[in-house]
């Protein structure tokens, strides 16, 4: 079925609108006890030859495929405007973001998404609007999950059918290693090594503040001069005096390397939220020390992808 | 995966069943009831209050107990009020283990079955709004239990549009959907309660079916209607007397003789039963034949049926008035019919035989009976003393105060005593004239008994000795000339006449849902075809016309939902901007999604410079018009000199893959 619907539709380009020919509808199971009971209502309306009963049978056919109909309808013209997928841990929660539009003057109640294997996520359309769905995503391993296909579906507005679609998209989500160790990091003082007992106090140089900017720890923000009613601010330390953490693959001891890496991770998101400078330094990889999220992200990166190929 | 609980879902599914109870509510013991109302408030409070609900094991005994209760009720499980009871009572422990989505579905099943099982039991014109009601919120139950947390009200709104979505379809099948001559399955009718005349008559019983209002038939006469005195609708004939209670007695076989037409005259008519129970029709006087092949013409001229009449049933008819039937009853009915329970009424005996001889003649003999009635100080009312054990003395000599079942059962003693055969005929006689229906209303209250005696040379002649002593009766029903004996609605039914006018209406109405609707079946089903054109109509040429009828339908509903679903119109700007890309991308560079129109122009120059002049002053004139300040003043001109320069634009591919456009 997968192959054939593959086939039949070829890969997909964002922005994705749902056209008839790709909608699939079948009756739910609730939708099968229904039928069984109207043809329990047939034969006796039919048997008694009672006008009224037969009525209020035909009335549920006529209700069952009206119902039919609108749930077609509901995801016919929907457009799947975006689909996100921000990096996650190995072993972590993390998300699909899927950003639906639905262009006609009527809500769309009851919109679903699924991965292939996950559950069931939902969210009400209003007219001439968007909604946000988060697809939840566990990866088991660290690397690059390949998603080829969602699944957009609803079985509004009665249960009794159940309408979906199949988007293929080459979507790949990055997953860290799962930051996990016990060893102590190792720190040396870049510049200065002989000064390497001041870096145990976490104390920089302070240096003065800045406007905050997105991406800037929390930790960093100067919450008290908040209060008073300054704007956000951002305290800076003077990088010459911070510490300085290199991380080398190896000098780890560790014999497997999914574990080495799992340390790694480990250290980089510790020096991340501590406010340090770090590097990494991987065969084949070497990542100068430097802070903040763009470099956290690079340095987890190259651990998410080290020893995979097609990277 | 537990499914949170869903409480609103849960009072729509309980909502769905209760209102399916309530339909058959009038047909079920009162117990079953009872205890399903018990049933859903526990349920309920046990989500509102926190209140236990039973385990497991209390509720298998209670089901248990359900099935050994109804067991003992109807002594089956089969059966529509065993059937319905048990479902009932089912639905109503499934409701104390609710917590699913599916449980819920169930309890809105059982409420739709429970819509078949009342549809079954009575199909009258005021119960069809009921049912319309009950399957609305069946539908309405499915739609908040599918979508958790959908509004009760656009549930409602919803359902309700998708049902009058689906009328259309509904009246199709109704009136096309292959209907069955005959039945799968034979249908066991449970015992009902019976109403209207019964095969046996105690001076007493008429009188308490004569304050009823309820129609026991209505009738449409073909041309014109009989006098008014001439309207004894018969019933059942009876003969055996004990003392107190008349009997039919061993009557029946057909009529020996067809009746002659005599001096009266012919009345065709049809007659809409309304269901009874009983086993017999009514006819105008004497019957000429029987109207259908499952009914026996008697020899007494009742019509009686094989089988209960237990739905609405109409026929045609042909009466004579004034037939008489000349064969002289045999010795054995002779005896029969002059037969008195011995050593009873010995002053009624007395009586009837001085009167006899004084008489000399049967005919002379009867007058003067009639004249002792008339003079003898005889009250006609609803409400006479209690009589005592010898109840025929006591009613001619002492009370003389009845009502026609003591009248006719008094004469017809008198009769036999002096020899003369006579027979009690219980019936209605009367009708109500219905203006707007064109038709007779028989109701029960114009419940009446008659005497029948045989005359040497006249054959068996009706005598009506209630007629004698209330003259009026003849012209008028027993409830106007006895007043107190209506109910308090009845009486206020018939206190002004527009109210009786509308009661009127009313009754026309449900005339026609019988006619029409009720008794809808294969014969008027194969009557509509013909009167549409087509004639024998086999089941290939209906299954395409069916389905061609499905398909349009269907399409009017595609199109209907359709329409709301449609995008908004996108306005002129955007309409010419939409064509601008389209032609612009026949150069081969495609706008792409995340492109502006400005960035979009900038690209298409650095591919191929030659469409600069036209294309990009295009787009910088449509980035001007959708995002710059408006001139309200040339504002409507300058997007009409836009779009029409978008439309003027050509676009022409060079042998090189370069393209040019121009604007002309």
């Amino acid at each position: 079925m997968a192959v054939w619907v593959r086939r039949r539709q070829g890969a997909d380009v964002l922005p994705v609108t749902l056209a008839r020919r790709r909608l699939y509808i079948l009756p739910t199971r609730a939708g099968m006890a229904f039928a069984f009971l109207w043809v329990l209502m047939l034969l006796a309306g039919l048997n008694y030859g009672n006008s009224l009963a037969l009525f209020f049978t035909f009335l549920m056919a006529g209700f069952a495929l009206v119902a039919m109909n609108d749930c077609h309808r509901n995801l016919l013209g929907l457009t799947l405007v975006s689909v996100s997928a921000p990096a996650v841990f190995a072993r972590s929660a993390g998300s699909l973001l899927l950003t639906l539009e639905n262009p006609a003057l009527r809500t769309r109640p009851g919109m679903q998404a699924a991965l292939d294997d996950g559950p069931l996520v939902g969210v009400d359309l209003p007219p001439h609007g968007r909604g946000r769905l988060e697809l939840p995503l566990t990866p088991a391993r660290r690397g690059i999950v390949r998603i080829d296909r969602l699944r957009l579906t609803s079985s509004h507005p009665f249960g009794l059918f159940r309408t979906w679609t199949w988007v293929h998209l080459a979507v790949e989500v990055l997953v860290y290693p799962h930051p996990h160790g016990s060893l102590p990091r190792p720190i040396t003082s870049g510049r200065h090594p002989g000064e390497s007992s001041r870096s145990g106090s976490g104390l920089d140089e302070w240096m003065g503040l800045r406007l905050f900017r997105d991406g800037d720890s929390p930790r960093q923000v100067d919450w008290k001069a908040y209060a008073r009613g300054a704007p956000l601010l951002v305290k800076e330390y003077s990088p010459a005096g911070a510490d300085l953490c290199l991380f080398d693959f190896a000098q780890l001891r560790i014999p497997d390397i999914e574990a080495r890496l799992s340390q790694l991770a480990r250290w980089v998101v510790d020096a991340e939220a501590g406010g340090e400078r770090y590097g990494l330094t991987l065969p084949g990889v070497q990542l100068a020390p430097n802070r903040g999220p763009e470099h956290r992200h690079r340095c987890l990166a190259a651990l998410a992808l080290y020893g995979i190929e097609d990277a | 995966m537990p499914e949170p609980p869903d409480n609103r879902a849960l009072c729509w599914a309980a909502a769905a069943f209760a209102g399916g109870l309530l339909l058959n509510i009038d047909h079920l013991p009162v117990w079953v009831s009872a205890a399903a109302l018990v049933l859903i408030v526990w349920r309920l409070a046990a989500t509102v209050a926190r209140v236990p609900v039973p385990g497991m094991i209390a509720r298998t005994v209670l089901a248990a107990a359900v099935v050994v209760a109804v067991l003992t009720r109807f002594h089956t499980l089969n059966g529509l009020a065993a059937g319905t009871a048990l479902l009932v009572l089912m639905a109503a422990l499934k409701l104390l283990e609710t917590f699913r989505r599916r449980d819920r579905l169930v309890l809105v099943g059982a409420g739709l079955f429970l819509l078949l099982a009342a549809c079954l039991d009575r199909q009258s014109l005021a119960r069809a709004p009921l049912y319309l009601g009950e399957t609305w919120l069946a539908c309405t139950a499915l739609a908040v239990i599918a979508s958790d947390g959908f509004p009760g009200r656009a549930a409602l709104a919803l359902a309700g549009r998708t049902l009058l979505l689906a009328l259309p379809l509904a009246v199709l099948l109704f009136l096309f959907f292959p209907r069955l001559a005959g039945s799968f399955w034979a249908v066991p009718r449970a015992e009902e309660a019976v109403t209207g005349l019964s095969d046996t008559m105690s001076p007493g019983g008429i009188g308490k079916l004569s304050t009823s209002y309820d129609v026991a038939f209505r009738v449409r006469f073909e041309g014109a209607l009989p006098p008014t005195e001439q309207r004894y609708w018969r019933g059942p004939v009876l003969h055996d007397f004990d003392g107190s209670t008349w009997r039919r007695g061993s009557g029946g076989g057909s009529a020996r003789v067809a009746p002659e037409p005599g001096s009266g005259r012919a009345y065709r008519y049809q007659v809409a039963l309304e269901p009874s129970y009983h086993l017999w029709w009514f006819a105008l006087d004497t019957p000429a034949k029987s109207p259908d092949a499952g009914v026996t013409l008697t020899r007494d001229y009742e019509l009686r049926t094989a089988r209960p009449v237990s739905d609405p049933t109409s026929y045609e008819a042909l009466s004579y008035t004034g037939a008489r039937e000349d064969s002289p009853p045999s010795p054995w009915e002779r005896f029969l019919d002059t037969a008195l329970p011995h050593g009873r009424n010995p002053r009624s005996l007395e009586l009837a035989r001085a009167l006899r001889t004084r008489a000399g003649s049967d005919a002379a003999f009867i007058t003067a009976a009639l004249e002792f009635l008339r003079s003898g100080g005889f009250v006609y009312s609803l409400e006479p003393e209690v009589l005592g054990a010898e109840q025929v003395d006591d009613f001619l000599f002492r009370t003389r105060t009845g009502f026609c079942g003591h009248y006719a059962s008094a004469f017809a003693v008198l009769m036999r005593a002096a020899g003369v055969p006579a027979r009690v005929v219980t019936g209605y006689l009367g009708g109500e004239w219905n203006p707007s229906g064109g038709y007779l209303i028989v109701r029960q209250s114009d419940a009446h008994a008659w005497v029948e005696a045989w005359l040497e040379g006249r054959g068996w002649t009706r005598i009506d000795p209630t007629a004698v002593v209330e003259p009026e009766r003849l012209q008028r029903s027993a409830l106007d000339l006895l007043p107190e004996a209506m109910s308090a609605s009845t009486r206020l039914l018939r206190a002004s006449p527009w109210l009786v006018d509308l009661m009127q209406r009313w009754d026309a109405a449900n005339a026609w849902w019988n006619d029409r609707v009720v008794k809808f079946n294969y014969a008027t089903q194969i009557d509509v075809l013909e009167r549409l054109g087509i004639h024998s109509p086999d089941a290939l040429t209906l299954g395409w016309a069916f389905g061609l009828v499905l398909l349009g339908w269907l399409a009017v509903i595609a199109w209907y939902l359709g329409r709301s679903m449609r995008p908004r119109r996108p306005d002129a700007i955007a309409q010419a901007y939409a064509l601008l890309c389209r032609k612009l991308a026949l150069t081969g560079l495609r706008r792409a999604p995340y492109q502006g129109p400005l960035a979009y122009a900038e690209a298409l120059r650095a591919a191929s410079p030659a469409l600069t002049e036209g294309a990009a002053a295009l787009l910088a004139q449509y980035a001007q018009l959708r995002y710059g300040v408006p001139e309200p003043a040339t504002r409507a001109h300058d997007i009409e000199q836009f779009a029409r320069a978008v439309r003027r634009l050509r676009i022409r591919l060079g042998r090189t893959a370069a393209a040019t456009a121009q604007v002309r």
